[in-house]
């Protein structure tokens, strides 16, 4: 494997994280640099930017090669797989994009520099976590991610509800963070070995002593499972993904959770063999998701609120479609949940940059800070035409309604639950499609509020136009959404890999 | 070429669809303008597309593994239904000029309609079951956003979502069904499921059946699901029009059609899908004699017809049960057009305001009469021939009682639409409207569908021929027009159906000045609580949002209890960790 | 009773208080002290893990990067802790508690 471009993969953020900082605190103390922010929003975006080419890189020697690409730093092993490659494409692409949104939406807030350092630190982080090859290691990556969340989650210092969801999540995150490491500790203790290939191994061929690993598998599902945000787990998430500036609130949904659950998968995987799949747990857990995160949904009157509840049942979706893969043993399941990770990303991305904007455009633009309410968005068609057509796009997806990419990557889960053949996972498909349909419930009504044509007051205060970077980064997710919806193998070079990625560690 | 008309006839729309909408809401001429051409444009290549039907594969398009081919067969049950959805289209398009002249936010109107238009083709076209599901769907979307196209009345609001929602809950019985095809035979083509139907099991094949079933009954608004039909009368007339009476409903009836060879043979299927359509025509033709409200009279009238086509479909009567769509599609188009221009001119749709209206707007007056002859099933109209197939079908293949229910159902339907015609036009106005003829573009589209109530049954020969010609499996045998007629002329039975009409309509004229509905208080009471189906939603909802309530209870955001759901989790895992261990 | 016995029965004892003391508490500083005291125990248990495994190197190495990462999140948590007590005044859970349902 090309060393170099794998430094650079994850070295770019990393290290540009704190020139960004720098430069920030000292544009910001130099009178003269005084008003100079953009320079450190350009510097940002450069660096995302600038990471797709050493992605780009890495994904051509991938495919050449058509296995996974390993290497090692001293002791430590890198491995870079189908679920690496899924990972880094996401975060990149909703990174760049959060990061361009964010420049117009961040502008001028107290502590800018900040924000984006740790957004790119984050960033970097969630692409080597994709790539530890050793329990440790991936403990590290995972614990570096969250703490470089923790303070973008709040970040509004000044509001009570960003400092209690802050805590609320660091408290939550860190209790789970020392499970999983407890369990971490449990299987050193039984194969002396950190290395995920070597565990495996040899849990599949000592006699080991079944008990600690058994707990060691407890620890890990609920470590991890805690950043996963599977019910009753879940309970920072909606606090958090609704306190947060909007672009945190969009990685969070759309990336963040899906690397914790990244972690998870890769930590289960190194203890298989037990009398129980893991897919028997994963599917009990997505259908609990699933309901639960629907009927509190229908409950929300705070948009941001709603869309984090939302996020709760498309994890539902994702687990549903990793355990139908792990129970039948099909790859088909592995690649729908794979891509539905895909589009999950670019629906919940699209909805809380959406609503982001409208928030700007409202409120923040007329210095006032309050959570956006369903109310607040009657008739904002009439004066933000795109915001409104790229929220009802991003919700009918995420409703399930073709010809949107939701649709697809839904059904593609739902085809391999039939395609096993089992009574049982048919059951589980049946009651994710009832599902969907109760979703639709508070996502249609919410379209209807943005065509009205009786504005509400906040509309018809709000500011004159919408700067294009906040609206450029809509249309093109809103695009791939549909584009997706009408094209859906136009991510099998992604999904495919990923989804032989998973059944080849779950072997 | 056949491939690149099919194509067109969805693409054309959506075309439309996007340029109207593009065009923007500042210069509604154009919008108007370009939604006819458009709409009239995709009728025109819909007719061309009649004589090349042939039950080869016109176009495909590979979509990858877990997709299958996109691919499209323009048969003789798929070019009629395309046919219909195109012409009746752009009718309802080029009315939609009149009646929506001066609403804001045309373009949303247009783009959807030209959207639904070139959906219901490629659900009608399409031969991959996944996108049969796919324009289904898109279909649901579309006539979710018409019906509340008028955002701001929250009734147009929950009417637009409980179409929404009921449709998409019939919907997973169709999902279950095509992947269970998929599952079981690993392909989405239709074709090869008809021909490779023995190779499923047969509880498969019931569970499948089944679910297209209830896939189609709450499409076509059957017993009972019907309850979203009605509310869905909150949209502009011209949707009514297109898309819940001569469109969009008749999807359910088509999906029964199409793979009636499949499932025939499945117990009870066959006597469940008669049972449902009879039911559904039954106490629907109830509803429509005590409801006051025009437009929701024809709601009800429009079930109670979909009934009869659905009853035609268990009964075997494949034939009987698409003529009779076809027929049903023009008079009752007409008879909703019409009475949106009542609406449109009156200002109300309550049938106690109105009366003597015909003196006012004679044309309307006119050409809803006609209509209203289709529907009671009067000769020569087309609704009289394809109501006659169905009864005589009945008759012979399904047992007396329920051949005695639809009979009744019959004068029933003419009991009613003698009422509603007298109540709207005739007798003395009961209140001073001021009504107008009806518009220029208006008029020319009435004038075309009533033309068409009176003509479409002498397409009887050809349709039969194409559909016996291009559906190498289903049954059908040739019908001429002569033999038509001769058959309907003969047979006893269309004398007994005449006879139970005219009794129906003379019921109607001995009350017609009766202002209260005609019926018992106790059965008035009933039907206008959808026989207790309305209230079994309402539970359903309340039930939902009790439980959620409940539900909300738990995220009681103190980090005490969020810590307490881990390790409750953690033990919980370990439990049964451990239980599947030992 | 030999060395790893005991420091298992430790482990235990400041899991249990750890975890205990997470359902009790309603300071906030005194949450963070606690968690301190899980993650001390968990230090504990990779010690033990290396020497059971013959690898008592892996077992220390993990436990000082260990210590280090713990100790960011000690901060930061701390720092939250400060900022709540600044802005709300209380560092009580059930008075800074206000977004449920």
């Amino acid at each position: 494997m090309n060393v170099s471009m794998f430094a650079l993969l994850i070295g770019i953020p990393l290290v540009s994280s704190p020139v960004v900082y720098l430069f920030g605190r000292l544009t910001s103390r130099a009178e003269v640099l005084n008003r100079q922010g953009w320079i450190v929003r350009a510097l940002a975006l450069l660096a995302v930017t600038a990471t797709w080419w050493p992605f780009v890189n890495l994904w051509l020697e991938f495919q050449a090669g058509g296995k996974r690409l390993f290497t090692n730093v001293e002791s430590i092993w890198i491995q870079l797989d189908g679920l690496t490659f899924l990972l880094a494409a996401m975060v990149l692409t909703l990174g760049t994009l959060a990061i361009l949104f964010s420049g117009r939406y961040m502008a001028g807030e107290i502590g800018e520099e900040k924000y984006y350092a740790m957004l790119l630190a984050m960033i970097g982080l969630m692409i080597g976590l994709g790539c530890a090859n050793d329990l440790f290691n991936l403990w590290v990556w995972f614990e570096a991610m969250a703490v470089s969340s923790y303070l973008l989650v709040a970040f509004y210092r000044e509001q009570p509800g960003s400092l209690e969801a802050g805590m609320k999540y660091v408290v939550q995150s860190a209790v789970g963070s020392v499970l999983a490491l407890l369990g971490v500790a449990l299987v050193l203790a039984q194969t002396g070995t950190l290395d995920m290939d070597q565990i495996q191994l040899m849990v599949g061929t000592m006699k080991l002593n079944h008990l600690g690993l058994l707990a060691a598998g407890a620890l890990f599902f609920i470590g991890f499972g805690v950043k996963v945000a599977m019910v009753p787990l879940h309970t920072w998430l909606p606090d958090a993904h609704s306190q947060a500036p909007s672009g945190i609130s969009a990685m969070l949904s759309g990336v963040v959770i899906e690397a914790g659950l990244v972690a998870m998968l890769r930590a289960l995987s190194t203890l298989t063999g037990f009398a129980l799949s893991w897919g028997w747990l994963l599917l009990g857990f997505g259908a609990l998701n699933m309901l639960y995160g629907n009927l509190l949904a229908l409950q929300q009157v705070q948009v941001k609120r709603m869309l984090a509840f939302s996020s709760l049942s498309h994890i539902g979706y994702i687990l549903m479609g990793l355990g139908i893969a792990l129970v039948s043993g099909q790859a088909a399941g592995a690649q729908g949940a794979s891509f539905h990770l895909f589009t999950h990303m670019l629906m919940k991305g699209l909805a809380f940059l959406a609503v982001g904007a409208a928030m700007y455009a409202l409120f923040h633009e007329q210095g006032i800070h309050r959570p956006l309410v369903a109310h607040d968005l009657n008739g904002i068609s009439t004066r933000y035409p795109w915001v409104a057509l790229s929220l009802s796009i991003a919700l009918l997806a995420l409703g399930g309604l073709p010809p949107l990419a939701g649709f697809m990557s839904k059904w593609q889960i739902f085809v391999a639950g039939f395609q096993s053949g089992n009574g049982w996972l048919m059951g589980f498909v049946v009651f994710a499609a009832l599902n969907s349909v109760l979703s639709l419930a508070y996502y249609a009504p919410l379209v209807n509020r943005m065509y009205r044509c009786v504005s509400a007051t906040s509309v018809k205060k709000g500011s004159a136009a919408i700067s294009w970077t906040l609206q450029l980064p809509l249309l093109l997710l809103a695009l791939a959404v549909v584009v997706l919806g009408l094209f859906p193998s136009l991510m099998n070079w992604l999904t495919e890999p990923a989804g032989a990625a998973l059944m080849s560690i779950f072997k | 070429m056949t491939g690149l008309l099919v194509l067109s006839l969805i693409l054309v729309p959506w075309l439309g669809a996007l340029v109207v909408w593009r065009v923007g809401d500042s210069r509604p001429k154009w919008q108007h303008g370009l939604a006819v051409g458009f709409s009239v444009l995709a009728g025109i290549l819909s007719v061309l597309l009649i004589p090349l039907a042939s039950s080869d594969a016109a176009f495909s398009l590979p979509m990858g593994n877990l997709f299958g081919d996109l691919t499209f067969i323009a048969d003789g049950l798929a070019v009629a239904l395309a046919a219909i959805a195109c012409v009746v289209g752009s009718l309802a398009v080029l009315f939609a000029v009149d009646y929506m002249k001066g609403e804001h936010q045309l373009g949303r109107f247009y783009s959807f309609v030209l959207l639904f238009i070139g959906a219901m083709t490629g659900l009608v076209l399409s031969s991959n079951l996944l996108f049969l599901f796919f324009f289904w769907e898109i279909t649901a979307l579309c006539s979710y956003a018409l019906i509340s196209f008028y955002n701001d009345d929250p009734k147009a609001v929950a009417g637009g979502i409980k179409a929404l929602i009921i449709t998409q809950l019939g919907g997973v019985g169709l999902l279950a069904g095509a992947l269970t095809v998929f599952g079981t035979l690993g392909t989405y083509q239709i074709p090869d499921l008809l021909a490779r139907s023995s190779e499923i099991t047969p509880n498969l094949l019931a569970v499948m059946g089944f679910g297209f079933l209830l896939a189609a009954a709450a499409k076509s608004a059957q017993f009972p699901f019907h309850t979203w039909l009605p509310d869905a009368m909150e949209a502009p007339t011209p949707i009514s029009a297109l898309i819940h009476a001569a469109t969009m409903v008749n999807a359910g009836v088509y999906l029964l059609a199409r793979f009636y060879p499949v499932f025939e043979h499945v117990p009870g299927w066959t006597f469940a899908v008669m049972l449902v359509g009879m039911i559904s025509a039954l106490i629907t033709a109830v509803m429509a004699l005590t409801a006051m409200d025009l437009k929701r009279a024809l709601a009800y009238s429009t079930v109670s017809q979909l009934g009869y086509m659905v009853y035609a479909i268990g009964a075997g009567g494949i034939f009987a049960s698409q003529f009779h769509l076809l027929s049903h599609a023009v008079f009752k188009a007409l008879l909703f057009l019409a009475a949106g221009s009542v609406i449109h001119s009156a200002g109300t749709r309550d049938m106690r305001k109105m009366g003597g209206l015909g003196k006012q707007m004679p044309f309307v007056r006119n050409v809803f009469i006609l209509g209203a002859l289709a529907l009671a099933g009067l000769p020569i109209m087309n609704g009289f021939w394809s109501k006659e197939l169905i009864l005589e079908e009945g008759l012979k293949h399904t047992p007396l009682w329920a051949y005695v229910g639809m009979l009744l159902g019959a004068g029933l339907t003419a009991f009613y639409t003698l009422r509603m015609s007298w109540m709207v036009f005739f007798g003395e106005p009961r209140e001073a409207l001021h009504a107008h003829d009806a518009g220029r573009a208006m008029k020319i589209s009435l004038g075309i569908l009533a033309v068409g109530s009176l003509t479409t049954w002498l397409f009887a020969g050809g349709f039969s021929a194409l559909l016996e010609h291009t559906l190498p499996f289903h049954e059908f045998h040739v019908l001429t027009l002569g033999a038509l007629a001769e058959e309907i002329f003969l047979a006893p039975a269309t004398y007994i159906a005449l006879g139970v009409v005219a009794l129906g309509l003379a019921v109607s004229w001995m009350v017609r000045k009766q202002a209260t509905a005609p019926v018992p208080a106790a059965l008035e009471a009933l039907s206008r609580q959808s026989f207790g189906l309305d209230w079994l939603n309402q539970q359903v909802v309340k039930a939902v949002f009790q439980s959620a309530a409940v539900v909300q209870k738990t995220q009681t955001g103190e980090m005490n209890w969020n810590v307490v759901g881990i390790i409750g989790a953690l033990v919980v895992v370990l439990g049964i960790l451990l239980w599947s261990a030992s | 009773m030999n060395l790893i016995t005991l420091i298992v029965i430790v482990v235990a004892c400041l899991l249990g208080v750890g975890l205990y003391g997470l359902l009790i508490t309603r300071n906030l500083i005194k949450i963070v002290i606690v968690l301190q005291l899980l993650v001390k125990a968990v230090v504990l248990a990779f010690v033990a893990a290396g020497k059971v495994s013959g690898h008592p190197g892996i077992g220390e190495s993990v436990a000082a990067t260990v210590i280090v990462a713990d100790t960011v999140v000690a901060a930061v948590a701390l720092a939250l802790a400060v900022q709540v007590r600044m802005r709300l005044g209380t560092l009580d859970i059930p008075k800074i508690s206000s977004l449920r349902g």
